[in-house]
């Protein structure tokens, strides 16, 4: 019943599992957590590499602005051609 | 109370007007909102009836929670058949329309027929009057809204009217209220110019009694403590909504030149923060603004800084807009974005559609589908920004052969293009795509292939695969109100468990819109945000009707197949690629060449893709072929449709 007073909802339970300070690394096979120094503008995945500009939408709140486009295409490129090869061998994935 | 609130059928060929109550038993069956506007569109239209034509019924709504002390009440809605895709036409829309229309005593209207010349309805208190509209015709969508407050001697008045685009036909054209809001998708607005029907206007001051106010102001701080302390609410309060195309565009998951790439590089210029400065510089640090009882506030104000419409003031843009105008047709120009996000509003035509429209012509320009004959002299290259504004003029006014024939939409576009231009065009049951790439996200991919009112990702994303969730928090989000115990995976480039998580989204995302709730309050962007065990308190709090949670994930189960029904009436089938769950064949043949190095290289898998879709159809209660089996329609109380309740 909507009117009876009960324990808390998945959304009241999961509230405690936010996390604040951090950031998660964009890269879907990776999705580490990163911790910007605070104010930095940039910080680096120290598990895939990947590099990302930082903003802050308050203090002690970063949020992943974009990739550092040099280092992150180049990553890509990487991959891309890793892949394309490993499908020439294998056939496609 | 709530629950008082009429229903209205107004037909504009004859001019008669009849208001009744909605009965108890439909609220309890469809609520209120998108869920009743489906029940009442699927009984009130003519199967194979013309879009365009006097038998098509609009209906207009807010849901069973708007104006109460809910928060975040604020969403219109409005349905019909599509122009655009024949199919099921939805659009939903934020802003003060719904709250007003429900103090003047309404909660849904359904509109049918045709004006003999231009009118706009004037709902005030209880009472409609059909008035004449001929002065307002041309009139730009603020214009409009303006000019009614005027003539009627009110400021307070709320409208929702059509802009030139509406008037023209435009297929795509939307229903707006205020200077951003958009009932954008599906085409709405020319819907409502095929009637010649200008604006709807309504003010009240009808009050609406709570059934237990002090619980529902007790709950609500509570309620609204929860939202607005969720990071991604908080980042939309401050950045608007352009951070949710920033932060896709950053791994690789936007569209880029139609669909060559899934990434825009060296954005910066239109990155949210950008955006944010330029709103800053010219409105002042309070550029933020909310609709009617939200405290999220993610609607950014702006004036045009530079260039032919500099001063101009408009709001947004919204990632949509930022898909539009900068990734798709691959622009970096501030300036244009804030500029092509400004015509559209003003001419009243939907940003998704418009600027996927206009990619596809230019990859097909690049290819020499289209030539200089086609678009007379128009450069219509990528990254050419002039010829992007220009197209959007000559869409909405119809100018040109090829703005003619782009005004109808992609699919009869193609037709009329010929060649192979049809593989090249991004769409789902004759709607372009977001500007979302889902080639590395399996769970994406189902949900615009699988969404009613054709590719959309309001209608069943589950935005929270992106987020890498433990297995242990999906799991307590997707097993609740009905019990889940099969594979879940926080892996968003994985195929496991995708269906159930779009089948949870799309009960979920209807009860919101039964509701009349923004999506921002629910388990769209954020985990952590109000789902179907905290709307049952809300609503009886503020309107005495009482729910589990999982009658009203019933409810939802029941609007959603009420949609199915219509389009499997209207001639939907499953693998149909102009009518079905079906995608493009570039999702499956041309591999993603930008991105985060997991996001590189990837395509949607047919054979795993196709058994998403048996699994989708099997938690819905469907058959191989995507239609309902008879159980399936008993057990939600449809096996009487069409049943005329109301």
């Amino acid at each position: 019943m909507g009117n009876e007073k009960e324990g808390l909802s998945t959304a009241e339970v999961l509230r405690k599992t936010r996390t604040y300070g951090q950031v998660r690394c964009h890269n879907p096979s990776c999705m580490g957590r990163l911790q910007p120094e605070r104010g930095a503008n940039k910080v680096k995945c120290p598990v895939c590499g990947s590099e990302f500009r930082v903003a802050w939408v308050k203090d002690g709140f970063p949020r992943i602005r974009g990739p550092v486009w040099e280092v992150n295409q180049r990553l890509a490129e990487e991959a891309l051609a890793k892949k394309m090869k490993e499908e020439k061998k294998d056939g496609p994935k | 109370m709530a629950l008082n609130r009429k229903i209205a059928y107004i037909d504009l060929s004859t001019g008669k007007i009849e208001i009744k109550p909605i009965p108890i038993n439909v609220r309890k069956k469809f609520l209120g909102g998108r869920g009743l506007d489906a029940y009442l569109l699927y009984n009130h239209t003519k199967k194979g009836c013309d879009p365009l034509g006097p038998e098509n019924t609009i209906m207009v709504s807010g849901g069973v929670l708007t104006a109460t002390l809910a928060s975040a009440t604020a969403r219109t809605h409005v349905m019909a058949k599509s122009p655009l895709g024949g199919l099921l036409g939805s659009a939903n829309m934020g802003g003060f329309f719904a709250p007003e229309l429900a103090w003047a005593g309404f909660h849904h209207l359904v509109i049918k027929g045709k004006a003999e010349k231009p009118v706009y309805l004037w709902i005030h208190n209880g009472k409609i009057e059909i008035r004449d509209a001929r002065h307002l015709w041309g009139k730009t969508t603020t214009e409009t809204q303006w000019a009614i407050r005027e003539e009627l001697g009110d400021e307070d008045i709320k409208s929702l009217v059509i802009g030139p685009a509406g008037e023209n036909l435009v297929r795509f054209a939307n229903v707006m209220t205020g200077i951003k809001n958009s009932g954008g998708r599906t085409g709405m607005g020319a819907v409502m110019g095929s009637k010649n029907l200008k604006a709807i206007a309504a003010r009240g001051t009808m009050d609406i009694k709570i059934a237990h106010p002090k619980e529902a102001l007790e709950y609500n701080k509570h309620f609204i403590e929860q939202i607005t302390s969720a990071k991604v609410n908080q980042t939309q309060g401050t950045l608007g909504t352009p951070f949710i195309w920033g932060a896709t565009n950053s791994w690789g998951g936007v569209r880029c030149r139609n669909f060559q790439y899934n990434q825009e590089l060296y954005c910066d210029d239109i990155e949210p923060e950008a955006i944010d400065e330029v709103c800053a510089e010219t409105m002042g640090p309070y550029h933020m603004a909310g609709c009617f009882g939200c405290q999220v506030h993610c609607r950014a104000k702006y004036k045009i800084p530079t260039g032919p419409y500099a001063g101009a003031y408009d709001e947004g843009p919204e990632y949509t807009s930022q898909g539009a105008f900068c990734g798709e047709p691959d622009c970096r120009s501030i300036e244009t974005l804030l500029t092509g996000n400004h015509l559209v509003d003003q001419w009243g035509m939907d940003n998704l559609e418009t600027g996927s429209i206009i990619s596809w012509a230019m990859e097909l320009y690049e290819l020499g589908i289209l030539t200089d004959k086609e678009t007379d002299g128009l450069e219509l290259r990528f990254s050419n920004d002039e010829a992007l504004l220009e197209m959007v003029k000559r869409i909405c006014f119809r100018e040109g052969w090829l703005g003619n024939v782009l005004a109808e939409g992609g699919v009869i576009a193609s037709e009329k293009i010929g060649k192979n231009s049809f593989d090249y065009l991004i769409q789902v049951k004759g709607v372009s795509n977001l500007h979302s790439d889902e080639r590395a996200t399996p769970a994406l991919a189902l949900n615009v292939a699988t969404a009613s009112r054709g590719s959309d990702h309001l209608r069943s994303r589950p935005a929270i695969d992106l987020y890498h969730l433990p297995e242990g928090v999906l799991r307590k989000i997707y097993s609740n109100p009905v019990p889940y115990e099969g594979l879940l995976s926080s892996e968003h480039t994985e195929y496991v468990g995708k269906p159930w998580q779009v089948f949870w989204q799309e009960n979920c995302y209807m009860a919101v819109d039964c509701l009349g709730i923004c999506k921002y309050h629910t388990v769209f962007l954020g985990a952590t945000l109000p789902n179907f065990e905290d709307w049952p308190k809300v609503l009886y709090y503020n309107t005495g009707l009482e729910f589990t949670p999982r009658e009203l994930w019933d409810v939802a189960e029941r609007c959603n197949m009420i949609e199915r029904l219509f389009n499997l009436r209207e001639g939907l089938k499953r693998e149909d690629l102009k009518k079905g769950d079906m995608l493009n064949h570039r999702y499956f043949d041309e591999p993603t060449r930008r991105g985060a190095p997991d996001v590189v290289g990837r395509v949607i898998d047919r054979e795993k893709f196709k058994k998403m879709i048996d699994e989708f159809y099997e938690y819905k209660g469907l058959d191989k072929d995507g239609i309902p089996k008879p159980e399936t329609l008993k057990r939600l109380g449809l096996e009487s449709e069409p049943s005329h309740l109301v």
